[in-house]
């Protein structure tokens, strides 16, 4: 099917297969569409239908209440039934071509282990490697559960072959009935990716200061994977906040102590508890780590006052645990709207 | 077309931000900044999110979704934002607050840099029309006698002959010219249907005394021809190419 996409300031011409989702058919034309989270969520990724016909893979989609008129549609979610004509009310340009392109994946579970009571490390071994870069991400579709996920890449290699990812259980979600449901080893999962725009590259010459709830250390753990592989906190200061309720719900803080020790002068690494008062064993069990009770941006705005200047924000987690940084970076902090980066995609 | 009130200083702390709806049902988006006042359009013109959601300190607005952000005193872009907010000028009488009502005559494209006079000429033949969504403006084969300027909302703009139309691509927005037939001598009889997305405000201007204003003043008058011939060009061009 052809698809002619107007944005405001040019049209676009792309092929998509039959089945194929706008959104992805665009990516793959290396046509920077809009989107954030890829999976039906945020409505970021919508568009007016001027002429033929869309096929709706999730008409529940969550994102759908950002639609307004008939006619409008979550480009990640439709398919053009014939060839289509569609607006977006967005500048939109060729994709950067020093970006990783998006593609179609696909590779089966070799491991899914348990991180805590709810959090699940899943690991999957791709059957071609991808390129991605630090901090992005893939929608993942699991077989039988209707729609797709995004979930951050924790790990950091080029020509990857294999893709860990930090999955939370969700009461009544249908990847977490089929995750946590039964061993799942060896199960066939399809990938579309790289996505998202919180991206780190060494050129940066920044400060990094990494603000995560629950799952989104996912990414961070990526970014420092990167940073450490090129040593970048010989250079430069980084600061990880990881929020989570109770000691019991934090995860990878071995893999958090190994980073630090490498870097003991410039890194800091803090977990903040929101719901637990400290206990005693966290210092002595990690000591390499920080403990703070509050919640995350109020533990991270505490530590980082004065020391503002010349840092790179990523947040990734919850979104209201996102939005209340945002506010603080920007108008506390000072931050500059292009040094916050984020992708709101859970 | 006079002014139209929006709200009182009280209701907009130093530094806030507000969503006002002015008299006759305009949204605008009011914010304080050291005891003045400023209005812009309600929405962000990226992905339509409510600006009065957005972060403001004062002297930068900031839309939460993707930390567009502009400058609170002229509107225009700051960081990450492509395009400036749409302003409104206030005036501030006592403790009221009122916005002046803009022709969408200031903000097109066909009239920019014609004389005060002919604008103004051109201003007193305009007639504010409301429609509802769904509604036909006109349609292919009706007599050409207006042309129009979209004010507010979105009209979809298809072309064609007899009961053939096809859409042309691409929605018309504000202040974009429509149904130029009318200041043609040769096109007594539209070619093209114009049907409201949703609730607009036109104005309806007629296009044998917009001729006769132009050819009172030929500079003004080359201006909008040369304008014009390049809108007609740009009609004829491939759908989408706009």
């Amino acid at each position: 099917m052809r698809v002619q996409l107007n944005a405001r300031n040019r049209a676009f011409d792309f092929e998509a297969e039959p089945g194929e989702k706008i959104l992805f058919a665009g990516l793959r034309a290396r046509v920077d569409l809009p989107y954030e989270c890829g999976t039906g969520t945020c409505g970021t990724c919508k568009a007016r239908l001027v002429h033929g016909r869309v096929d709706d893979g999730w008409p529940e989609a969550p994102g759908r209440k950002y639609l307004k008129g008939a006619g409008e549609f979550l480009m990640c979610q439709c398919a053009a039934a014939t060839d289509v004509t569609a607006e977006v009310a967005s500048f939109v340009y060729a994709a950067d071509p020093g970006a990783c392109p998006a593609a179609v994946a696909a590779g089966v579970v070799a491991g899914a282990r348990p991180l805590t009571h709810d959090v699940i490390a899943l690991e999957i071994e791709l059957d071609r490697p991808v390129d991605f870069d630090a901090g992005q991400f893939m929608a993942v579709t699991m077989p039988g559960v209707p729609g797709s996920r995004g979930y951050s890449m924790v790990n950091f290699d080029r020509r990857a072959r294999r893709l860990d990812f930090v999955v939370k259980k969700k009461p009544g979600g249908g990847v977490s009935e089929w995750l946590f449901g039964r061993d799942r080893q060896a199960a066939r999962v399809e990938l579309f990716g790289p996505l998202g725009k919180a991206t780190f590259h060494p050129s940066l010459g920044k400060n990094l200061l990494c603000i995560a709830g629950g799952s989104g250390i996912a990414g961070m753990m990526a970014i420092l994977t990167r940073a450490s592989q090129e040593r970048y906190f010989v250079h430069f200061r980084g600061d990880v906040f990881f929020g989570v309720r109770t000691l019991a719900d934090a995860f990878y803080l071995k893999e958090l102590a190994v980073f630090r020790r490498e870097f003991p002068e410039t890194l800091g690494i803090t977990v903040a508890l929101s719901d637990e008062d400290l206990p005693e064993r966290a210092a002595r069990d990690h000591p390499l780590l920080r403990f703070e009770k509050g919640l995350v941006h109020e533990v991270a705005k505490r530590a980082m006052q004065g020391r503002f200047q010349n840092v790179r924000a990523y947040l990734a987690g919850p979104p209201p645990a996102v939005d209340a940084a945002i506010r603080f970076l920007l108008l506390e902090a000072k931050l500059t709207a292009d040094n916050i980066r984020y992708d709101k995609f859970s | 077309m006079g002014k139209r009130f929006v709200c009182r200083t009280g209701d907009i702390a130093a530094n806030a931000m507000k969503e006002c709806e002015a008299e006759g049902g305009l949204k605008l988006l009011v914010a304080n900044s050291g005891g003045e006042f400023f209005a812009y359009q309600a929405v962000c013109p990226h992905q339509d999110v409510p600006l009065c959601e957005g972060l403001y300190d004062g002297a930068i607005l900031t839309c939460h979704q993707h930390l567009w952000q502009w400058d609170i005193r002229s509107g225009s872009p700051r960081g990450l934002a492509e395009t400036a907010l749409e302003r409104y000028a206030l005036s501030v009488d006592g403790d009221s607050i009122y916005v002046e009502s803009k022709s969408a005559l200031d903000v097109g494209e066909l009239f920019a840099g014609a004389s005060e006079p002919t604008l103004a000429k051109l201003a007193a033949l305009a007639k504010r029309e409301e429609y509802d969504r769904g509604a036909v403006i006109y349609a292919v084969g009706d007599p050409a006698q207006d042309f129009f300027v979209l004010d507010s909302g979105r009209v979809e703009f298809r072309i064609g002959r007899d009961e053939r139309t096809s859409p042309a691509g691409f929605m018309l927005r504000k202040g974009e010219v429509f149904g130029w037939a009318a200041l043609l001598d040769s096109h007594p009889r539209r070619i093209a249907s114009a049907r409201c997305e949703e609730r607009s405000t036109v104005l309806r201007i007629d296009g044998a005394r917009t001729l006769q204003a132009l050819e009172a003043d030929p500079a003004s008058g080359y201006l909008v021809m040369k304008r014009l011939s390049a809108l007609i060009a740009r009609y004829l061009a491939e759908p989408g190419a706009k």
